[in-house]
């Protein structure tokens, strides 16, 4: 075989793999970006503490693990029920207050409840980098040139599985649609006999036990430290903006495409600059398409 | 004429005490304290124009304090040059960028206006922490301690008073922005933009004017602390939880008001620095009790008392006339 071909063939496998990765990223980070995008669309609240709940998950996941030895696909089960009842509560004691209240106040609500939870975190965990290795993360698959692990494509394949149970949840049931009613317009919901509070105390959990969820599913991927839940929600800001905030299906198209620009950008410019790439991606979409890729113009500018 | 208002008494009563204490105490400790105090004072005071009187929340401040830091202490460390040199390099960057930002601002609101900021700290902090060849990369820059002012190698009473003079010329400038006219058509913006507009108020340029002033005022700071700490780390001085602090001690103390940044970095920086005398020498995880009170005390503040201390004040004066009359 000459060299050329052999190249070809490489630069085929090479494809493949970022694609796969792509694809095994996008999914996950589809599944945090969804719960922010929810509790935007429906509250209108941008939930910097997001990323912390994140934290709370893998910190979940890793406690299991070390002291039980139970794997993190069985702490889902259990995990997800305790998220929902974490939103609940929280949005019992912090998001209820302020829900009518100024942009400014409720992103300095969340703000500062990030700070707590992150600060809670060191307190009790100290600011230890803990990993957790079950048996599946290292098993390595390989299918026509490509290889991965299996913990990822669990995550994966479980992500995607939440993600859209919450799509046919949305769509087909009945609070789903009193939910989407909410969103699209507040005030003639209340008029139609909708309890609007009881629809956000949903939203909030929901979104609440997606984020949980997601990060039991990273944490034999990712170390878990008390900051480990902001690099993610970085990326599910920029997740968001790209496919316009508060639109759920823009998550998913956004989630693949920051999860491209990652994977390209680490294998083209090496890993230390992924960030930038997106970041500046970011940037761009806010100045040039501010309300998303598929977004309403002009709805950025109503300050929703 | 009209009357001298309570809280310009407590400016004044503030200015005596921070004027007199150097005289009279000598223990570095206190008045380590005292410059952080007025620095994180001066800070939030420049991030108070943007946020408090023009309404652009940034929780990317750190942005500017950075480039403030950094250009000192690149001037210092690796061009032998002036610190002043550096400060002004500083004000002329952030400018620039402020400017960026501020344009920014016109095309967003609310929650996409902070995220944006956030974004472009978070770029200039990768920057700085990836750019080895230039910046050092996340190792950081010693900052060079020479001895004088041109140098800005001051002994702690000298940055009291530098620290001081800064604090002053900021609580001024929000004084001044409080009976003036750009004052008033700021927080006519802030209130409600469409309104201003039809009354003639070119918003879009004055929301851009306060970014960029607050950007000039927030790296100057960041040149002096830089000066003053001697160590510059970019996860530090590009951090999120730098530009949060910056509306921290503002909220607290009071948005839109000249004393309320100083009123929230007196309550904050020595609950913080009481904390980390007495919690530190135990345990590395107590250096987060002082945070998570920050973080309960902001959910506080913002749901009972969003106008922070100076309008718990206001109230509690309103309160009492009542009760007299």
């Amino acid at each position: 075989m000459d060299s050329a071909r052999r190249l070809g063939r490489a630069q085929i496998d090479v494809l493949a793999q970022l694609g796969v990765s792509t694809v095994l990223l996008g999914g996950i980070y589809a599944l945090i970006a969804v719960g922010l995008t929810l509790i935007f669309g429906i509250m209108r609240v941008v939930n910097f503490a997001h990323g912390e709940f994140l934290m709370l998950g893998m910190y979940a996941a890793f406690w299991a693990y070390d002291l039980a030895a139970l794997d993190p696909y069985l702490v889902l089960l259990g995990a997800i029920p305790l998220f929902f009842a974490v939103g609940l509560l929280t949005y019992v004691l912090v998001m209820r207050g302020v829900i009518h209240a100024s942009h400014n106040a409720q992103i300095f609500t969340t703000v500062g409840l990030s700070i707590a939870l992150q600060n809670v975190a060191l307190v009790v965990w100290t600011g230890d980098f803990r990993t957790l290795r079950p048996w599946h993360s290292s098993v390595v698959i390989r299918v026509l040139g490509t290889a991965f692990n299996l913990s990822q494509v669990v995550a994966f394949a479980i992500a995607v599985a939440l993600t859209l149970a919450l799509f046919a949840f949305m769509k087909w049931t009945h609070s789903g649609r009193v939910m989407r009613a909410t969103a699209q317009d507040h005030d003639a919901a209340t008029l139609m006999g909708i309890d609007t509070d009881r629809v956000y105390r949903l939203t909030f959990a929901i979104g609440i036990a997606c984020v949980g969820a997601a990060g039991v599913l990273v944490s034999p991927l990712y170390a878990v430290y008390p900051t480990a839940g902001l690099q993610f929600v970085l990326l599910a800001y920029v997740v968001v903006v790209l496919g316009g905030l508060g639109d759920m299906v823009g998550a998913m198209l956004g989630s693949l495409i920051v999860a491209a620009v990652e994977v390209l950008g680490s294998y083209v410019f090496g890993v230390a600059w992924k960030e930038v790439f997106y970041f500046v991606l970011f940037i761009a979409v806010l100045v040039f398409r501010p309300a998303g890729l598929f977004g309403q113009r002009g709805a950025e500018t109503l300050g929703v | 004429m009209t009357s001298f208002p309570p809280r310009r008494w407590a400016a004044l009563a503030l200015l005596g005490v921070a004027t007199l204490l150097p005289l009279v105490v000598r223990d570095a400790f206190v008045l380590d304290s005292l410059i952080l105090i007025l620095m994180w004072g001066a800070l939030s005071a420049a991030w108070n124009v943007a946020g408090g009187y023009a309404g652009q929340v940034s929780l990317g401040h750190a942005a500017f304090f950075g480039i403030g830091a950094y250009s000192t202490a690149l001037m210092t460390a690796r061009f032998q040059q002036s610190p002043w040199l550096g400060l002004l390099l500083g004000v002329v960057l952030s400018i620039v960028a402020g400017g960026v930002i501020g344009y920014l601002s016109n095309r967003l609101r609310g929650p996409y206006f902070a995220l944006s900021t956030i974004a472009f700290s978070q770029v200039l902090l990768i920057l700085a922490s990836r750019w080895r060849g230039f910046t050092a990369g996340s190792e950081g820059i010693p900052v060079p301690f020479r001895r004088g002012f041109w140098t800005l190698g001051l002994s702690h009473v000298a940055w009291v008073y530098v620290a001081l003079g800064v604090a002053l010329i900021y609580y001024g400038v929000e004084a001044w922005l409080e009976s003036s006219r750009l004052g008033y058509q700021l927080a006519g913006v802030r209130e409600d933009e469409d309104a201003a507009e039809a009354l003639g108020i070119a918003s879009r340029r004055l929301k851009i004017h306060a970014v960029t002033l607050s950007a000039a005022m927030t790296s100057v700071g960041g040149t002096l602390w830089a000066q003053y700490v001697g160590f510059v780390d970019p996860f530090y001085v590009f951090s999120i939880d730098l530009s949060i602090r910056f509306a921290l001690n503002t909220i607290i103390g009071g948005m839109g008001t000249a004393l309320g940044p100083f009123l929230g970095s007196i309550l904050i920086t020595s609950l913080e620095t009481y904390l980390r005398a007495t919690f530190s020498g135990l345990k590395t995880g107590f250096a987060g009790t002082y945070l998570v009170i920050y973080g309960t005390a902001l959910i506080l503040v913002v749901r009972f008392a969003p106008e922070g201390l100076t309008g718990l004040a206001d109230r509690l004066g309103a309160w009492r006339a009542r009760a007299d009359a």
